[in-house]
């Protein structure tokens, strides 16, 4: 390794090593089950599920690839200084080189990436999709980020609202030129140049972070050192502190990943012409999903008990030693969790119908909606827009919250294997859905058998329940008196989702007993309950 | 009152195949300050681990207030004051969030005390954790220990790689809290004259094991009056 250049790929290489090999290696399997399952010759459509199961690793892929080449996973995005790592800044080497190589392997990293998708999106799916532009377009939206996230700001936040904005900005103006038939070759004449400026941005704004340069524009913050200690009002309790402590730390943290994402989501409406009224699903239910999505990656901070510790993933003394038991730390996640989800869905309740109404891709939804009560009546349509979306709201909090018994117990390989086995499942969903699509005989012994499933599932989570209970008792890391009162919580949950399912599925063909089974899947319980458990494993070790 | 405020008992903890603590028995009555002395790697911090809890006892046991730390973390760390070596405070914080923060655990804590504390490490209340000196986290860190006048204090390493008037800060602290009548202070310490200088008994820990528990003036007097850094070479040997 004789040059900045090799030691900025080696780096870069070396620590995301698995995700540059798995994506291939996922794209190229799944052209061979097109290959096998649907058959060399048919085309697929972009509206197919199949699409999908391309679509949602190359979007995971695009977002990483611009976190990594970034830096902004080690980074404070909201903060005032630049999120370039400064150990960086000690290597003798000019400052442009520090801007320079992690931009051209990012750019060239995004241009491979959504070229081979581009390639086997023709090759082994038939369809007809750009070549150049989307690739080119990847690598300015990637150049951009990596230039405005590493320049130093005069105020919090400000980092992710300029990012925002010219990112929106540059997304508006190709999918309007997209919608006004622009040729290929303008949309690239448009792109390309933006490289070489935000090169020149991205070299300036690192050497003013090497110069330590932080401007404070911030008024407050002068006037605060005036201020006496005694001034600044007391937390109510060390809960309250403590909630203040996560959300400080990870409550913004999805919002703002979903307020970034949710404009270039909405700009497909008007890209793809909502005259087709299966990409308005398509697009809608992708936004609705888009805060789950977010919150697996929000997750992954929750679970890092300090970023400034020697392990990220385990307890810094700091916080090893607040005088709270293990759950009352973890309760202050769950609780700092929910309102993140609160604030990331009242942000997409906000914006997502503006976006829909402008775009007029609301007909159809509102066509579909007057159908729906046209069908089942009024009560049970309100009753399940609210269940939907009280859905997403509690799915968009298990997100954040389901892995915290896996990240919180501070052993990396139970977090790797754990991260290895979800990608071996979700690499198999994608088939074998397709398998049960076209199977006759398995969809047959699906349903024949879903009661069975249910069942097993029932007995897993019950059991799983029992053991942490149990646990949690013998260790004493809950008192009785919580234990009982979470469990009656988890029962008047199950009960009223029962009691609402046997309202609105009044059908002597499904038994009551098994939407009990499943009212009992849906609440979670095991998986919160064992977080205690990991973190008292991970602070008392 | 008269039960040892830490009550340690044949403490035994391996990482892997290295024993870093073995069969450590080791019994603080309340008052005083308790100087900890090792070489790099003696043990001397796992030994700190087990007194906060952080650690769990392979085999022995750890009391502390005659509570066990594992099992009860709240009735004992609400009475421990700690300055870590790691100095892993909140980067993002501002000093006075930090000591907002820091005030909701401890009924006990003391405003009047922390402002003074404050002023007279010439902390800005506005400046953040991250942009703080090396001895100004050290500083921040001392404050937000000491000003719920903790029962005991623990400081490890605490002056390790700082200035010498950050290092006579944190000896005056010690001072200071040694005056409060009952306290205790546990100091872990390469600087041995910073321990001389404070420590009314000294305990010497080598590969493990405890060599040397006593009072500082018996240690010297049997050493015919001896620095504490000639009789730490002669017992604990320069490997460590």
């Amino acid at each position: 390794m004789r040059s900045p250049a090799a030691a900025f790929r080696w780096e870069l290489g070396t620590r995301h090593r698995w995700i540059l090999v798995a994506l291939p290696v996922y794209l190229l399997a799944l052209s061979i089950v097109k290959w096998l399952v649907i058959g060399p010759e048919e085309i697929v459509a972009f509206e197919d599920e199949f699409t999908g199961f391309g679509l949602v690793p190359l979007s995971f892929a695009f977002f990483y690839f611009i976190a990594v080449f970034s830096f902004g996973l080690n980074g404070d995005l909201a903060g005032r200084p630049s999120i370039f790592p400064s150990r960086l800044f000690t290597l003798p080497v000019p400052t442009n080189e520090l801007a320079r190589w992690p931009m051209v392997y990012g750019g060239a990293s995004m241009m491979l990436l959504f070229l081979g998708a581009t390639v086997l999106a023709r090759l082994a799916l038939g369809m007809k999709v750009p070549v150049l532009w989307p690739a080119i377009m990847a690598a300015v939206v990637l150049a951009w980020t990596q230039a405005l996230t590493w320049m130093p700001y005069g105020l919090r936040g400000m980092r992710v609202l300029a990012a925002t904005a010219v990112l929106v900005a540059i997304d508006a103006f190709v999918i309007t030129a997209i919608n006004f038939d622009i040729p290929e070759a303008l949309l690239v004449a448009f792109l390309v140049p933006q490289l070489p400026i935000a090169y020149w941005i991205a070299c300036h704004a690192v050497a003013r972070a090497r110069r330590g340069v932080v401007p404070d524009w911030s008024l407050f913050n002068r006037a605060g050192s005036a201020r006496a200690v005694s001034i600044a009002a007391a937390f109510a309790s060390p809960a309250r502190a403590q909630f203040w402590f996560e959300w400080r730390r990870h409550g913004r943290s999805l919002p703002s990943l979903v307020a970034m994402v949710l404009p270039f989501e909405l700009l497909l409406f008007f890209v793809g012409g909502y005259g087709s009224k299966y990409f308005v699903w398509f697009v809608t239910t992708a936004i609705l999903v888009t805060p789950i999505v977010m919150a697996a990656f929000a997750a992954s901070t929750i679970s890092k008990a300090n970023p400034f510790a020697r392990e990220a993933y385990g307890v810094s003394p700091f916080l090893a030693t607040r005088p709270m038991t293990s759950a009352e730390l973890i309760a202050a996640k769950l609780k700092m969790a929910w309102w993140s989800a609160v604030a990331t869905w009242l942000l997409m309740l906000t914006l997502a119908p503006i976006g829909i109404r402008w775009s007029g891709a609301d007909s159809v939804l509102i066509d579909a909606i007057q159908r729906m009560t046209t069908a089942v009546g009024m009560p049970r349509a309100i009753v399940l827009i609210a269940l939907i979306l009280g859905g997403l709201l509690v799915s968009t909090w298990v997100m954040l919250v389901q892995s915290l018994y896996l990240g919180l117990t501070g052993r990396l390989w139970i977090i790797r294997t754990s991260g290895f086995v979800v990608f071996v499942l979700f690499s198999l969903l994608g088939p074998a859905f397709r398998w049960f699509s076209r199977s006759t005989d398995a969809e047959r012994w699906l349903w024949d058998n879903w009661p069975a499933l249910v069942a097993v599932l029932f007995a897993i989570k019950t059991a799983a329940g029992l053991l942490v209970v149990t646990r949690l008792h013998r260790r004493r890391l809950v008192t009785d008196e919580r234990l009982l009162l979470m469990t009656a919580v988890w029962l008047v949950a199950v009960a009223a989702l029962y009691s609402t399912l046997v309202w609105w599925i009044d059908t002597p063909l499904i038994a009551h007993y098994r939407l009990l089974m499943i009212a009992t899947l849906a609440i979670p319980f095991a998986r919160l309950a064992a977080a205690p458990l990991a973190l008292a494993s991970n602070r008392h070790r | 009152m008269n039960d040892p405020v830490i009550a340690i008992d044949r403490l035994t903890r391996s990482f892997g195949a290295k024993t870093a603590l073995n069969a450590v028995s080791l019994s603080l009555p309340r008052g005083g300050v308790y100087g900890l002395v090792g070489a790099n790697g003696a043990g001397k911090t796992t030994l700190i681990k087990h007194i906060l809890g952080l650690l769990q006892a392979e085999s022995g046991s750890v009391r502390i207030f005659g509570l066990d730390p594992v099992a009860d973390p709240v009735a004992v760390l609400s009475r421990i004051g700690y300055l870590s070596e790691e100095n892993d405070l909140p980067g993002w914080m501002r000093v006075d969030e930090l000591i907002r923060y820091s005030r909701a655990f401890y009924p006990g804590w003391d405003d009047r005390f922390a402002e003074e504390l404050r002023q007279s490490f010439d902390l800005d209340p506005s400046a953040q954790i991250k942009t703080l000196s090396k001895g100004q986290k050290s500083r921040a860190g001392l404050l937000v220990a000491l000003a719920y006048r903790p029962e005991l204090l623990v400081l490890d390493e605490p002056s390790s790689g700082l200035d010498p008037i950050v290092r006579r800060d944190i000896l005056g602290a010690v001072i200071r809290t040694i005056a409060d009548e009952g306290r205790t202070v546990l100091f872990s310490s390469h600087l041995l004259d910073e321990v001389e200088q404070v420590a009314d008994h000294v305990t010497m820990i080598r590969q493990g094991t405890i060599v040397m528990s006593a009072p500082l003036a018996d240690i010297k007097a049997s050493h015919q009056g001896r620095s504490l850094d000639d009789i730490f070479v002669s017992r604990v040997g320069a490997q460590g």
